[in-house]
């Protein structure tokens, strides 16, 4: 297939998929949507994640930090702008923070920049807890004004349908392949021309961006907010674990993953949390060793490989545990002594 | 204020600085050493804290008997998790950067995977047990007996580290790895083994650390995430790789964190550290401690 095929089966992929989840809500029961909603949220963070962090790699654990801000300004604003303003707004002040964050660390590499993305989220989640404590006097605050369920459902899937439309897109612009060329050797970008600083920060404020809005839309269904549901950290980790797991450098591994992982969240979160959690950490640790290319590189030949090296290790070990492997050394030694 | 109270609080950040150096060391020597940072470390500290508490409060025994118990343990466990994972890890990754990634999320996993467990066997309540709560006074200040138990064991096992890094041959060895990994291969330190022990060692402090944190405060599921985030902080203080400087960072952002919250509030308290955290990567991302040769 080349360039242009691709691109139309992509687009069309997605056209199905859009049409379908727009149908859900009509015969779908309360509880498909509500589930349906958590799979475009997770879609949605995974996909605008791994746009940026899949291509440079760079691991960024703020995505938890960007929705919080979305969600608080949804929170804030929702009364006084409305519905389209508030997301607008939960959007824009998570890029202007994205812009900040991103000119103050993206310049460390790496475990760093992991771990000061993952600090500065706690510290805004610190900050505002103490903020809300001591001047505004609340731990959280109560959303009166709720639009809609099929507004919100809506307003969702267009963000999630956004967000993948924009991978399909930058991937094919020379943004895009600044990004990929950062992944790959970041000096050499920066002597072809490619100015670095500027491309990284505008792609970590695309990410934020759709964090930010995808909070500002989803706060609306907790009604009540404070900032450790908001932040929880577990929402950024949750989104990494997905996108490596689905294959953070190709387009519908994450989104295939999303769709996953919700569907499991919810049938066994009920009845066994922890199970769930567990499951989740073991299959990112299998992921990384086993399928470093994530879901979508599963192809064929990769079972087909993974029977030929349990294979191979299997002969290994009964050649080892017969005494074969024993014998055939002590001959070696004896022809070497002979010689 | 007096000076018996400036003397709680200083040692108070002291005890507390103590616990977070033992807890730094292992995390420091698994990053300087493999570049694993290690997101579980604090999990294994929430390990060793638990098993204590069984064994003490089910079983009868004495949280100082559990001591060697919860380090060999966690130890044990260490170099299983190697020798599954890890190891796999380190013959897989192409180069030293994909590594670091790769383990990264690993250990990820491993903290999901290990704190969801203690929550499914153990439930997330809150849990302790009363080991020598009875006061010692000391001139004008007064002190639980645990505490300074407590200070006492976690400076001879951070100092027993040390001096052993500093004067054996596997010392010797460990600290070329650090410098210069191919290096130290080619004049023949084996890393086939060298690996598996320090990153056992590594999770047998932590799980020591937890064994002594159980003796004066409650434990849950959940306490070790803030630990692996202040072992964190305290390494980047004290520089990633230096041993004497995790010591030290250990006891200085106890002391910092006593003083700050006495001055603000205790609700401030990780606010301040993630404060000195951030301000210490963007400003000296090498250590506090460290000089240019």
């Amino acid at each position: 297939m080349n360039d242009r095929q691709i691109l139309t089966r992509d687009l069309l992929v997605l056209f199905g998929l859009t049409g379908w989840a727009l149908s859900l809500p009509y015969y779908g029961s309360e509880f498909a949507v509500s589930m349906a909603l958590t799979c475009l949220m997770y879609i949605a963070l995974a996909t605008s994640w791994s746009l940026f962090c899949g291509t440079t790699r760079y691991l960024s654990l703020a995505t938890a930090a960007f929705f919080g801000i979305g969600a608080y300004t949804s929170a804030l604003t929702l009364d006084t702008q409305g519905w389209a303003l508030a997301i607008a707004y939960g959007a824009g002040i998570a890029t202007a923070v994205a812009v900040v964050m991103g000119a103050l660390v993206l310049h460390l590499r790496g475990t760093y920049f992991a771990v000061l993305t993952f600090g500065m989220t706690e510290l805004i989640r610190h900050a505002i807890t103490t903020w809300e404590k001591q001047v505004t006097g609340t731990v959280g605050r109560v959303l009166a004004v709720v639009p809609e369920r099929d507004t919100v459902y809506l307003t969702v899937l267009l963000l999630a349908v956004l967000a993948v439309a924009t991978s399909i897109v930058v991937r094919r612009t020379r943004f895009g392949l600044a990004m990929r060329g950062i992944g790959s050797d970041e000096q050499r970008a920066q002597t072809l021309g490619v100015d670095t600083r500027l491309v990284k920060i505008a792609g970590f404020a695309l990410t934020a961006a759709f964090a930010g809005a995808m909070g500002a839309a989803m706060s609306v269904r907790w009604t009540y907010i404070d900032p450790t549901t908001v932040f929880n950290p577990f929402i950024g980790f949750q989104t990494v674990l997905i996108a490596l797991i689905g294959g953070a450098a190709t387009l519908w591994g994450p989104l295939i993953a999303a769709i996953v992982f919700s569907l499991l969240a919810e049938t066994l979160r009920l009845q066994l949390p922890q199970l769930y959690m567990m499951t989740l950490g073991l299959l990112l640790i299998l992921s990384v060793l086993y399928l470093p290319g994530g879901l979508a590189s599963l192809r064929w030949d990769t079972f087909k490989g993974w029977w030929n090296d349990t294979r191979a290790w299997w002969k290994e070990k009964r050649y080892e545990w017969s005494g074969d492997k024993a014998r055939d050394e002590r001959r070696e030694k004896e022809r070497r002594v002979v010689l | 204020m007096s000076f018996g109270a400036w003397l709680e609080l200083i040692a108070s950040g002291v005890i507390t600085g103590s616990i977070y150096a033992l807890v730094a060391l292992g995390l420091n020597l698994q990053y300087g050493l493999m570049r694993i940072l290690n997101i579980a470390h604090g999990e294994f500290l929430m390990l060793g804290a638990f098993v204590t508490w069984v064994a003490t409060t089910a079983l009868g025994w004495s949280p100082l008997a559990m001591i060697p118990l919860s380090f060999a343990l966690t130890m044990a466990l260490g170099l299983v998790i190697h020798r599954l994972w890890f190891k796999r890890l380190t013959d897989t990754s192409p180069n030293v950067d994909v590594f670091e990634a790769r383990a990264l999320m690993v250990s990820f996993g491993l903290m999901f995977l290990v704190q969801n467990f203690a929550s499914w066997v153990w439930g997330g309540e809150l849990r302790g047990y009363d080991y020598l709560t009875d006061p010692v006074a000391i001139g004008s200040a007064q002190f639980a007996a645990n505490k300074l138990l407590v200070l006492a064991l976690s400076l001879v096992f951070a100092a027993a580290l040390i001096v052993l890094l500093r004067t054996t041959l596997y010392g010797k060895g460990v600290r070329a790895l650090m410098q210069s990994p191919t290096g130290a291969q080619l004049v023949g330190i084996n890393t086939k083994t060298l690996h598996p022990l320090m990153f056992g060692i590594g999770l047998g402090l932590s799980g020591v650390a937890g064994c002594l944190l159980s003796m004066t405060y409650t434990i849950a599921p959940a306490m070790g995430e803030p630990y692996t985030v202040t072992a964190l902080i305290v390494i980047t203080l004290g520089g990633f790789g230096s041993m004497g400087g995790a010591l030290a960072g250990g006891l200085l952002l106890g002391v910092v964190e006593a003083i700050g919250m006495h001055y603000t509030s205790p609700s401030l308290k990780s606010l301040l550290s993630y404060s000195v955290f951030i301000a210490v990567l963007l400003l000296r991302p090498n250590g506090l401690f460290h000089r240019k040769r």
